[in-house]
Order: structure tokens, then C-alpha cells, then sequence
């Protein structure tokens, strides 16, 4: 963090003149115009003005070059949320769960059809994920239903194969971490999120006894003290 | 029956102090700026490390030392805080924007006449004023089934009525007081929008311009003009702008533009104009702490990233 003082900034003289771009490098503003429609698309953090590209929120450009798969073929302009987080504050949740993104939810309650889940955080990678912010994240008790997104994991959703036979009690408990895809942004509550894949599934799990627990296979998990054996539908270890 | 959830006044009740008129008649500070000049600002984002955004600005305080016995001349202190994008609440509809929720609270102690604990007509219409000003500059559709809440608290501002004058003073509008927090407002809710990385069109900020009558007859326009440096002035004028479209979200004008005298061309679209011309420079300010956190944010990023 910068100290107050250099922070801080103050004015004097004439103030009529408008303020010129200066920056010189390439942090960008919101309003600031960063390219054109025409030779780019507009991505994630930024928005189109006049056919031209402005971004929306602070930081710095990236420009992703047009993939086969995309018709247009021209790059794409965004500008990546930095995750603003450090070691002494709390992870903050900026951006919102879309189709396809990998999230990381609590497990909040687990029914016979289908189990809730808070989704703690979107898109993290491992780099962007420190040991001690997922102990902060275990370690949070309060009702987080007012704080974080609810998400829905029917039972069909939980694995790939032999689906008429999943038993939501012995794949996923309450408190469990899980890492999942949303499949659909659900209704006006949840979104609906899958752990269909050999990566998604639980990640941390407490036993019955309340040790910590590693994967011992894809439907096991082993408490780490006292070797006791729990059904899980364990992800797979990155 | 007394009211038990509540901690209630004394039965007998004590007798208010009623003060004696200032001999020295209204408590006015000459203004010293040049026209258009405005006071210095304090902005400083991310002071709230448990909120999505916060920011904290203040106006330089037009004090004089000699004069601390006597009415204190307010300046602004204002703090916002961001939380959110959050869900929706339980029984609320689907709803594809972002919910925008503005709270603006004077702190007790604010102004000279001191303020209740509970939103009072002035509070909920300032949130108004700055809820139209902001509902333009941020990208609602980005957020579907989300809202957040902004919540200003105002610490200091400056009084709406000239301390320590017996009578009203004629010629003179009310309301610049709470046309300067709508302007912090806007200024400092931007920052706090900025800090919190929610999408928004641009950097909006506010501006408040006046017509001031001179002894001479003619009318000058004031930027960003002081209750206490004011005490005659015929009409006022607020806004929210964006610089780089050149829009405003908010026009707010109080009192009457003044009839031409000796061919002097006084119009409300010159008032705007100086309103828009005050927001600019309160858009220096808030760009350069933008660039500022947009710089402090990237390093930060290279010393994790060396860490891990």
C-alpha cells in the first residue's frame, strides 16, 4: 500500500485546463479509448462507445490474438480484474460466475436430489490461491448467504458416469470445498454448477472427527491422523 | 407508557441554551480564490481493507486560526464505502442490472446543528441526487443478479444557514451546502466505484458552480463556492460529469438566474458550463489517484507473483 502522504494529491492554479493523458504507460482508466472495433473485439473490463473501445475499469490491457475457433478473427481487447487481495485483507469476490468458469464453493446443505454451495471464488488458479486464504476460507463460519452467490449441485450433475447410481451422502458433506463448472446461471437465486470430470469434485475435507482428510482415491478420502476412510467425490490433485 | 427499546431523555427535561445574536453580524470569510479556483482536495481510495471499494475525500478547510472561538467554518469530510456485487436478497426479483442501494448518512456531528440517527428528508435526497448521478456512469448490465450497496458517510459539511446572523440574510439561496456533499458525493463514490472494479462508463465526478452578484452590478461565476465565503449569491448549480463523453448525469440548479444588466450575458447554460468547468478539476484529481492505484496495484501484483 502506498502511505497516505504520497497518495494524497493536491491542487492549485488554474484548474480549467482539462486533464490530457500523460500516463505514458499502459494503465488505463475508465473512459480511456483503447482500440476499435473494427480491428478488435471488446472483452471482459471493457465496453464500446461510438465503435470504439473504451475500458471500464482500471488496470492494464491485455490483448488475446483471435483463436480458430472464434468467426471474426480479429483480437480481443479486456482488461484482467487483478485479484485484490494480499495476505492481511480478506479475498474479494469482483467478479461474477459465468458459463464455463471453474469455481471453488463451500457446501452448505446436502439433500437426496441435489446439494447448495456457496461459491467462495471464480477463476482462481493455483497461483492466485495461497495457503493461508483457503484456511480463511475453512475457516469462516458465519451465515454467508447474504455474501456470497448460492449455487445448486443437482445429483445428475455430481459425476459423468453411472448416474442413476450417485448418493449425494456419499459424495459431498456440509463444509466440504469443492471445486466445480457452472453449467447454467440458473435462476433468479442459483446457479447451477457441475463436478462432472475427473478435476472437479472436493478439494478439503474435514472427518467426522474433524482431522483433515487426503484423496485416496476418486470416491475416497483418508483422514490424515486416523487413517478412517470417507466417501467423497474427490477431485483429482493438481 | 415510555418506549423501552430506546434509551430516553431525562423525565424532567432540561431548557435549551439560547445564544445572543453576534454583534459582528454574520460570520463570513472574504473568498480569497481566484473565481475560478477550487479548493484543494484529499482523495484517497482503499481505506476500507474489508470493503470491495472505499475512498475518503477532503475539502481544504477555509479556517482562519483567529477565528476558532467563533463559528467554525465547515469544510467536507466524506468517506464511502462499497460492498458488493453481492447477491440479491432472499425475496427480492430476478432482476438483470445491478442493484444500486445509496445510502448517504450525516454523522451526527457533521454540521453545527446536529443531525438524528436516522435518515432525515436531506439524507434520503442527497442519495437520490447521487443515485441519478451514478446510475448513468456504472455498467449495469454487467452484474445480472447482483447488487451492491454504497453507503457515504458524511463527517463534516459545511452548515446550509450562515452562523452567528440573528436574521436571514436577503439574496441569498439555500442549499450550497448540500450541493457541495452532492458534489463530494459523486467524487468520492467514483474513487470508491473505481477502487471496487465495478465497470463503469467513465470517471465521473461533480462540480458546483454559482452566480455571485459584484458591488459593480455585474455577475461573476464562482467554481466550487464556500457557504461561509458566500453570503450573497443568486443562483447555484451541481453536476455529474463524464470528461471523456462529455456528458453530465446530474443537473441540479437552485435559486434564479439573474436578469441581464448592461448587456452582460448571464445564462443557465454559462452556469452549467462552470459547474462542468468545476468537475474537470475535480476530474484532475481523481485521475491522477486512479493512475496512482492502477500503478501501486501492479506492483503489488509483481511482488505476490515474485513470492509465490
Amino acid at each position: 500500500m502506498l502511505d497516505r502522504d504520497s497518495n494524497g494529491v493536491s491542487l492549485t492554479g488554474n484548474l480549467l485546463q482539462t486533464s490530457t493523458n500523460t500516463l505514458g504507460m499502459a494503465k488505463v482508466l475508465p473512459g480511456d479509448i483503447i482500440g476499435s472495433t473494427t480491428t478488435h473485439l471488446a472483452g471482459p473490463g471493457t465496453h464500446v462507445y461510438d465503435s470504439k473501445i473504451c475500458a471500464s475499469i482500471i488496470g492494464s490491457v491485455s490483448t488475446v490474438s483471435a483463436s480458430a475457433s472464434s468467426k471474426s478473427g480479429k483480437p480481443t481487447l479486456s482488461i484482467p480484474r487483478v485479484p485484490s487481495r494480499s495476505l492481511s485483507q480478506p479475498l474479494k469476490l469482483t467478479t461474477l460466475p459465468a458459463l464455463n468458469s471453474i469455481v471453488l464453493c463451500r457446501i452448505t446443505r446436502v439433500q437426496q436430489r441435489q446439494a447448495s454451495a456457496s461459491i467462495l471464488l471464480v477463476d482462481a488458479s493455483p497461483t492466485t490461491l495461497v495457503p493461508e486464504s483457503l484456511t480463511h476460507l475453512t475457516s469462516t463460519t458465519a451465515s454467508s448467504e447474504d455474501i456470497y452467490f448460492s449455487a445448486v449441485l443437482r445429483r445428475e450433475d455430481v459425476r459423468l458416469t453411472e448416474k442413476d447410481k450417485i448418493v449425494m451422502n456419499e459424495s459431498f458433506r456440509v463444509g466440504d470445498i469443492v471445486r466445480a463448472t457452472v453449467i447454467s446461471l440458473g435462476d433468479e437465486k442459483n446457479y447451477y454448477i457441475s463436478t462432472g470430470g475427473n478435476e472437479f469434485g472436493v478439494v478439503i475435507a474435514r472427518s467426522e472427527e474433524g482431522n483433515a482428510m487426503v484423496p485416496a482415491s476418486w470416491k475416497e478420502m483418508k483422514d490424515a491422523v486416523t487413517g478412517r476412510v470417507e466417501l467423497r467425490k474427490v477431485a483429482k490433485p493438481v | 407508557m415510555a418506549d423501552k427499546r430506546r434509551i430516553n431523555g431525562p423525565a424532567s427535561g432540561t431548557a435549551i441554551p439560547i445564544f445572543t445574536p453576534s454583534k459582528s453580524g454574520a460570520h463570513t470569510l472574504q473568498r480569497t480564490r481566484k473565481p475560478n479556483q477550487l479548493r484543494k482536495i484529499y482523495l484517497q481510495p482503499g481505506v476500507v481493507p474489508t470493503a470491495s471499494g472505499s475512498a475518503y475525500l477532503e475539502l481544504e478547510s477555509l479556517c482562519h486560526p483567529s477565528s476558532l472561538l467563533n463559528a467554525v467554518p465547515s469544510s467536507l469530510k466524506l468517506s464511502c464505502v462499497i460492498h458488493g456485487p453481492k447477491p440479491l436478497p432472499r425475496n427480492a426479483n430476478f432482476s438483470s442490472n445491478l442493484q444500486l442501494t445509496i445510502n448517504v448518512k450525516f454523522a451526527p456531528f457533521a454540521t453545527r446543528q446536529r443531525r438524528g440517527y436516522i435518515r432525515d428528508v436531506t439524507e434520503r435526497d442527497i442519495g437520490t441526487h447521487v443515485e441519478t448521478a451514478l446510475c448513468g456512469v456504472i455498467v449495469r448490465d454487467r452484474w445480472p443478479k447482483s447488487a451492491i450497496d454504497i453507503i457515504i458517510t458524511i463527517l463534516e459539511a459545511e452548515d446550509d444557514v450562515q452562523w452567528g446572523s440573528g436574521t436571514q440574510q436577503q439574496n441569498t439561496v439555500g442549499g450550497l451546502g448540500n450541493m457541495n456533499v452532492v458534489s463530494g458525493c459523486i467524487t468520492v463514490a467514483s474513487a470508491a466505484l473505481m477502487d471496487a472494479k465495478i465497470d463503469c462508463l467513465d470517471l465521473i465526478t461533480g462540480g458546483v458552480a454559482a452566480v455571485v452578484p459584484k458591488d459593480d452590478g455585474k455577475f461573476v461565476h464562482h467554481l466550487d463556492p464556500s457557504v461561509i465565503e458566500e453570503p450573497f449569491l443568486n443562483s447555484a448549480c451541481v453536476v455529474g460529469y463524464m470528461p471523456a463523453r462529455d456528458e453530465v448525469t446530474l443537473v441540479w440548479t437552485r435559486g434564479n438566474i439573474p436578469s441581464y444588466s448592461d448587456g452582460q450575458t448571464c445564462r443557465f447554460d454559462s452556469l452549467l458550463d462552470s459547474a462542468v468547468n468545476a468537475a474537470k478539476g475535480a476530474h484532475v484529481i481523481l485521475r491522477q489517484v486512479a493512475t496512482e492505484l492502477a500503478q501501486a496495484e501492479s506492483t503489488k501484483l509483481i511482488i505476490d507473483e515474485s513470492k509465490t
